[in-house]
């Protein structure tokens, strides 16, 4: 198991790396400084500024301090636009709010579709299967996007029990449309592949041997099934992851949530490459880290896998 | 006699007929896809969009660019669908007609989607062929490069290329092309990794066909099955990704549009009344998306030989 997690490791600390590097390249790529503007400045005073934000250094020193900064002290540097805060103030202002709805979402989506799968599974083409079948297909055509107005449309706007938008701490009001916008899409994907990993397991042998031994419905699904078919749901859970943390970008931007993905959208329209880079290399340590952590829940899970 | 005389004419005669056909494979696969009727009434829906999209622009009456000075001001009163004043589906907030806009934005989505298909087809299928083909420690490094390039959250370092190099609509191209190929990688190595032991490879290997020469004649036609399952299931997630960045604001830039752009438009203004605005876009991008999944899903079973 160690050496597995070793190895494991070996891919995402150059994934990690290679993402940083290839930011930061980037950033250097785009047309124009973090000082250019209109008016232009004396030379003198650009040269003052370059020299304090240490961009009068040579391109690799300038790479290295950065990646540094970042290993080192978890330091993504200041900001290109607003003068008074760091990247890192940008971040810890938003991260905690996208940190509270996306592990709601995550929760309500793993929750609900597996809840939903195994039904459809055991109830097989009962009125309960077609309708998760049913919920599963229509969920595929509403992504994010495409929720969030029509959630507004029909709770806001039509029915006014929910308020369009906002954070207010997080209290549940402001919560629900956010959690049921980022997590429909996936909770029905979640369902589709635990419906027909389900059913295979249902039809395996080890299933008719407990059946045939007297056990309960219940117990033969829950001390049985549940584990090989939640195989292909904990694989699922890391692209799963990494489409929810996108679909926050649109639930702070539709909702004024005011978590990372509005830090994120904002600084894309401001050119603020600073925040971009460190909100797109934090997202991306989560991601990897996620996925360790999935990998490692599947070893765990499955026995036929040996490390 | 025992037989019949006429039983025997009619066996005569029979045999007299044509030879019975042979049956391709894609033959097959055409006549196992047309039973599909999801599939088919998918396939419909598509031609209709598309027909939408290239004839539209002579139907409607009004520019995408002319603003209708007549209804400004007063679109939630004035602006709504109406056959009698030409505009079909309404105006949007500028007093724009949205049927010449919806069928410009379905051009553009229906275009980037089908661009970023045929990059991953052509990418990915040549790059998994030949790591799965060549094996060893080359397939290895290429393999991890894919692992490495899908673990990076493609969404926001495409929004960080679009900002960087300016968000024009090639720039969107390349950006979605450049993340759409490692699924489609990985998947045509897989099944390149079990057409490679079969006789007729080892043969081409034994007559001392190069190995260029054997991906690109045995390996490749062999996996268009899939690839084309794929790359019709790619489609309507290339128009999602786009979708979404465009709606973000941070996509495709105005004059032009596209559905998602047409969305988000529609879904800002959906309190002062005016539903038209987002009500058709949405809806052809709903009936598209649904028809190309149902459409990958009928080829899949058309063609996938699991199922047989």
């Amino acid at each position: 198991m160690f050496a597995y997690i070793v190895r494991r490791l070996a891919i995402a600390v150059p994934t990690l790396l290679l993402l940083i590097v290839f930011s930061f390249l980037l950033m250097h790529a785009a047309p124009g400084g973090p000082f250019t503007s209109e008016r232009g400045l004396p030379p003198a005073v650009l040269a003052n500024l370059n020299a304090k934000y240490g961009l009068d250094q040579p391109m690799w020193r300038q790479m290295l301090t950065y990646v540094w900064g970042i290993v080192a002290h978890f330091d993504f540097g200041p900001s290109f636009i607003y003068k008074d805060r760091t990247v890192n103030a940008i971040i810890a202002q938003g991260f905690p709010v996208t940190l509270t709805y996306g592990a709601i979402s995550f929760v309500v989506a793993v929750v609900v579709g597996v809840g939903l799968g195994v039904a459809a599974a055991i109830r097989h083409n009962s009125w309960l299967d077609y309708l998760a079948v049913g919920i599963s297909i229509g969920a595929q055509v509403l992504p994010n996007f495409v929720m969030a107005p029509i959630l507004v449309l029909v709770f806001t706007l039509w029915l006014g029990w929910l308020p369009g938008g906002g954070w207010e701490g997080g209290q549940w009001q402001y919560l629900i449309m956010p959690v049921v916008a980022l997590s429909t899409s996936f909770m029905a994907s979640i369902a589709r592949i635990t419906r027909s990993s389900m059913l295979e397991v249902m039809n395996s042998n080890h299933i008719r041997t407990a059946k045939a031994k007297g056990l309960p419905m219940r117990k033969v699904i829950i001390r049985h099934a549940l584990k090989p078919a939640m195989l292909p749901v904990v694989s699922y859970l890391g692209p799963a992851f990494v489409t929810m943390i996108t679909g926050s970008v649109v639930v702070d931007m539709y909702f004024s949530t005011g978590g990372i993905g509005k830090a994120f959208v904002d600084s894309a329209l401001n050119r603020d490459y600073a925040v971009m880079m460190g909100v797109t290399i934090l997202v991306g340590t989560l991601t990897v880290l996620f996925n360790l952590l999935v990998d490692i829940l599947y070893a765990w899970i499955d026995p036929k896998i040996r490390y | 006699m025992l037989i019949e005389n006429t039983k025997m004419k009619s066996l005569a005669d029979r045999l007299a007929g044509d030879e019975v056909k042979g049956r391709s494979l894609w033959a097959d696969a055409r006549k196992r896809f047309f039973k599909n009727k999801a599939a088919v009434g998918g396939l419909i829906v598509l031609l209709l969009v598309l027909a939408f999209a290239v004839f539209g622009s002579s139907i409607a009456r009004y520019s995408n660019e002319t603003l209708d000075f007549s209804i400004m001001g007063q679109i939630a009163e004035k602006g709504g669908p109406s056959l009698s004043n030409g505009h079909y589906f309404g105006t949007d907030d500028l007093g724009r007609d949205l049927f010449a806009r919806t069928v410009q934005g379905t051009q553009i989505s229906l275009a980037v989607g089908i661009v970023g298909s045929a990059i991953a087809v052509l990418v990915g299928t040549f790059y998994g062929a030949f790591a799965g083909y060549v094996g060893g420690r080359t397939d290895n490094v290429m393999m991890r490069t894919v692992d490495i390039l899908m673990a990076i959250p493609y969404m926001f370092v495409l929004i960080l290329l679009l900002v960087v190099f300016g968000r024009s609509i090639i720039m969107l191209f390349m950006g979605i092309g450049l993340i759409s190929w490692l699924d489609m990688s990985r998947i045509v190595r897989g099944q390149t990794l079990s057409l490679k032991h079969k006789e007729f490879i080892e043969a081409a290997e034994a007559t001392g066909v190069s190995r260029l020469t054997i991906i690109r004649r045995h390996i490749v036609p062999n996996l268009l099955g899939v690839v084309a399952v794929y790359a019709t299931l790619l489609v309507p997630l290339m128009i999602l990704t786009e979708s979404f960045i465009s709606f973000l604001g941070l996509g495709v830039q105005e004059p032009l549009t596209s559905w998602g752009a047409l969305i988000s438009e529609g879904s800002r203004t959906i309190n002062y009344g005016t539903l038209w605005q987002l009500a058709f876009p949405l809806f052809f991008f709903i009936i598209t998306l649904f028809a190309f999944f149902f459409v990958g899903d009928g080829l899949r079973d058309a063609l996938d030989p699991k199922d047989r």
